[in-house]
């Protein structure tokens, strides 16, 4: 049954320097997980969600939030019923903000 | 100390959006601690005599299925989503709104454990 969404989830964690992608639902509970995220996150990642959407209420492009921490990124975006959150990791030890 | 947990649980109620109550008690309902919004919904039936220890027969039965120990029950209604978590001898109720974020709910289980282990102290000792 959800064989489509493991297959979407296994081709988001392939892209490159992703290390873990979760999908949850409205109620923000989990619906799959592949890589390197904790399925707990998932409802938080929809309560950031909801927030974000709350600054823009007429607007019909879904938000997304990227949050930034050491080497980490985190990716949430929601739309519609499903949030999408992504962990992304750059694997180069220099990174340079001008970029 | 007392009133820096329920400082706590209160700060917990308003990061959940949609949380009515956050509710300890012990496995026969004997409540402990209980923090709500005033103004919202009135959710006292999370009190009524037999809501707790029909939770603590459900998940005794539900520890028998053979899966492991149960440790939390969802229960979703109409109008009410009730989160039960087994944590003897205490037990945790969440009520919220059907539409509330369960997982948000769920996530907090391990945020609490440190406060919970001091009212587990009070409710052993002899």
């Amino acid at each position: 049954m959800e064989q489509q969404l493991e297959k979407v989830l296994s081709e988001i964690v392939t892209q490159q320097d992703t290390v873990g992608a979760l999908l949850a639902n409205r109620q923000g509970l989990c619906l799959g997980a592949k890589g390197n995220i904790n399925p707990n996150v998932s409802g938080i990642g929809t309560a950031i969600s909801e927030q974000v959407a709350k600054l823009e209420p007429n607007s019909t492009v879904p938000a997304t939030v990227c949050l930034y921490s050491g080497n980490k990124r985190c990716l949430i975006q929601k739309d519609g019923e499903i949030t999408g959150i992504i962990y992304k990791q750059t694997t180069t030890a220099s990174t340079s903000i001008g970029n | 100390m007392s009133d820096d947990i329920k400082k706590y649980f209160n700060g917990l109620l308003q990061k959940v959006s949609g949380l009515y109550v956050i509710q300890i008690t012990d496995r026969d309902g004997v409540p402990l601690l209980r923090v709500s919004h005033s103004q919202e919904k009135n959710v006292d039936f999370a009190l009524m005599p037999s809501f707790i220890p029909t939770f603590t027969t459900a998940c005794d039965q539900a520890s028998k299925l053979g899966l492991g120990r149960n440790k939390t029950i969802i229960s979703m209604y109409s109008n009410y989503q009730v989160v039960q978590m087994n944590k003897l001898p205490l037990i945790l109720t969440f009520v919220g709104a059907e539409d509330c974020n369960t997982g948000h709910i769920l996530a907090l289980e391990h945020q609490v454990d440190g406060y919970l282990e001091d009212i587990k102290l009070a409710v052993t000792e002899p």
